[in-house]
């Protein structure tokens, strides 16, 4: 692969959002119009406790990704209610077009007292081109399974034929020690198929083989099918001291499959990588990879996960 | 109409001295019996953290089979392990509900995290003893039944049922939090799934059980059995708010069902009520009805959910 950086499209910090988020702009997703493209993110709000709650926002861009003409001046979809799976945020919100109807598949968030953190996959739908979205229950569509404990998240799904395909990540442990202010998670990607894109059934297994090390962390795969193979983007990172550490915080992985069930990691054609000294000069994460007016793009985040926005890249070759 | 005579507290945690996580609460009796003698589980605690905040443990008292009064054993050691951190039965097992299965006995739990809004959530796990149910390990880290779109939260109070070659989970769950004086109370109803194997389940996604005092009436413990050619249920319901009072407290009710699905409610026909004074004369719940040597009994909690221990009614009479 070999991507062109056009360099950052969107920063939060320039814009009023709603739900009086700040900062953040995380995992992009784009959804394509005839005259634009819709960018959803994940943004951030401050609870009264000073606690970030996530929420999702979205652009309107131009087809040169240089004008936006819109930025989302409602709420497009509420938070979980008490108790439930996204009460506390939204991230990312993967959408996918699927006849007249957009799909949201959500990653939501609900905190915990001895980790800070549960996660489980929704579904809300839109019937109004991705400008407002309804759950179609309380509940998750995907969650804890008895060999997937917990943090089932980082949805992407794609229709194949007839089959819906979702990669997403989940929890294999937390991590205790004394170093750590924090527990730390350690995740993987998987795969689940569905005839309805509401019922699914898992593989039951890690799909992608680690690179640096059994503690590595994989998260937000998204697939893309071009010259009769199937490209994963996905990134990864060191389990501990990722967050300000540029040597072991997120960078872009790549895997290629013929037929949906192998994957085969190749990282050195992933053909995107961290700058010098720029917006994305630490790290590389949450890829977004989609077709538009026939050429590739990836939209992706910066330094700090994300809080100044993100960028693109169009695909040469 | 059942007519229950009651036998009285059969167990009592707070006259246990020397076992540390069985200081209080004796929940959830389920049973599993024997040539000899007859295993009772129940979920029970070690005094609170200072925080106030209780783990449960599971374990067992054994009674005498021909004096099911005297108790002859009780577990040395919880007969589960509280889970990993992060993992969805870190702070609870409870309750828990027994099987035979071959050489096997396999244990539906109920495991409890610690929540931030809510102070906790459940799932229902699933485990399985080799020595005659004396310690259990856990099929795989996290829960065998989960959340689903109708389906939020506090999955709870499995019982599992084998009828016909299939298998039954009858089971809580949640359908909404209500605050009330700053707490966050769940409201829950009966629900069920069916198995080929125990392990991969389908629920069914309905309601089994109308509500009866409310419409935000919590439903638990449905506990069913076959007798004279149908199913019964019995469970326990309380109002959604002041339920630690003797008042809007825990009830026993009652159901029947010609297919395991489709249930009539009849709480006329319980044959049970609370005492006038005592142990249970406050609240009753979590019954559990199981047979032995051609006598029905029934298993129950008293005041405040079980914090004084299990009582034993026999059933004297029974007509459709």
């Amino acid at each position: 692969m070999n991507w062109k950086k056009l360099g950052r499209i969107f920063d939060p910090t320039k814009y009023k959002l709603v739900n009086n988020c700040m900062e953040f702009a995380q995992s992009p997703q784009a959804l394509v119009f005839d005259d634009f493209v819709r960018i959803y993110f994940s943004t951030r709000q401050k609870d009264k406790n000073g606690k970030y709650l996530s929420h999702i926002s979205f652009i309107d861009i131009d087809k040169n990704f240089e004008n936006i003409i819109n930025v989302s001046s409602k709420t497009v979809i509420e938070l979980g209610d008490l108790g439930c799976f996204d009460e506390h945020g939204i991230f990312p919100l993967n959408i996918v077009r699927d006849k007249d109807k957009v799909l949201g598949y959500i990653g939501g968030w609900s905190r915990r007292v001895s980790v800070s953190v549960e996660t489980s996959i929704g579904l809300a739908i839109s019937s109004d081109n991705g400008l407002t979205f309804k759950r179609i229950g309380a509940g998750p569509v995907l969650s804890s399974s008895l060999y997937e404990p917990f943090l089932v998240g980082d949805p992407f799904v794609a229709i194949y034929g007839n089959i819906y395909h979702m990669w997403y990540i989940y929890g294999t442990k937390w991590i205790i020690s004394k170093t750590n202010s924090t527990p730390e998670r350690v995740y993987k990607i998987g795969h689940a198929t569905s005839k309805d894109g509401v019922a699914w059934q898992k593989d039951g297994r890690r799909i992608i083989s680690n690179k640096l090390n059994p503690d590595e962390c994989q998260a937000l795969p998204t697939v893309i099918k071009f010259d009769n193979r199937y490209h994963m983007f996905f990134c990864y990172r060191q389990a501990t001291d990722f967050r300000k550490n540029r040597d072991r915080g997120y960078r872009i992985g790549y895997a290629f499959s013929e037929d949906l069930n192998n994957w085969i990691r190749d990282d050195d054609n992933a053909g995107i990588d961290v700058s010098t000294n720029d917006w994305d000069s630490d790290m590389l994460c949450y890829p977004h990879v989609f077709h538009c007016d026939s050429k590739i793009y990836m939209l992706y985040n910066g330094n700090e996960f994300g809080r100044y926005g993100f960028g693109l890249a169009v695909l040469k070759s | 109409m059942f007519k229950w005579k009651k036998l009285g507290r059969i167990f009592n945690p707070l006259e246990i001295r020397d076992i540390e996580w069985m200081k209080e609460f004796a929940q959830a009796p389920s049973v599993l019996i024997f040539d000899k003698f007859i295993r009772v589980y129940f979920s029970c605690r070690p005094l609170p953290d200072e925080n106030g905040q209780y783990v449960s443990y599971a374990g067992y008292v054994d009674l005498n089979r021909s004096n099911l009064s005297e108790i002859v054993n009780i577990s040395k050691n919880p007969v589960l392990k509280l889970g990993e951190p992060g993992t969805f039965d870190e702070f609870g097992t409870y309750p828990t509900s027994v099987i035979k299965n071959g050489n096997d006995i396999l244990a539906y739990y109920g495991g409890w995290t610690r929540c931030e809004s809510v102070p906790f959530n459940v799932a229902i796990g699933l485990a399985v003893s080799q020595d005659n149910g004396t310690t259990f390990n856990k099929v795989g880290p996290g829960p065998i039944l989960s959340y689903s779109p109708e389906e939020p939260f506090v999955l709870s109070g499995p019982k599992i049922r084998k009828f016909n070659d299939l298998w039954y989970l009858y089971y809580i769950s949640g359908r909404k939090w209500i605050m009330a004086d700053g707490r966050a109370e769940p409201v829950y109803k009966i629900r069920m799934a069916t198995s080929s194997d125990g392990k991969n389940w389908i629920k069914i996604n309905k309601d089994l059980i109308d509500s009866k005092v409310e419409e935000d009436e919590a439903q638990a413990s449905p506990d069913v059995f076959f007798y004279q050619e149908r199913y019964h249920m019995f469970f326990c319901y309380r109002y959604s708010t002041s339920f630690r009072s003797k008042e809007k407290g825990y009830r026993i009710g009652y159901a029947y069902s010609k297919d395991l699905i489709n249930w009539i409610r009849d709480d006329t026909k319980v044959g049970m009520d609370v005492s006038e004074e005592g142990w249970d004369s406050e609240m009753l719940a979590y019954p559990h009805v199981f047979e032995i040597d051609n006598s029905i009994y029934m298993l129950y909690l008293g005041n405040q959910v079980g914090r004084h221990g299990f009582g034993l009614a026999k059933l004297e009479s029974y007509k459709p």
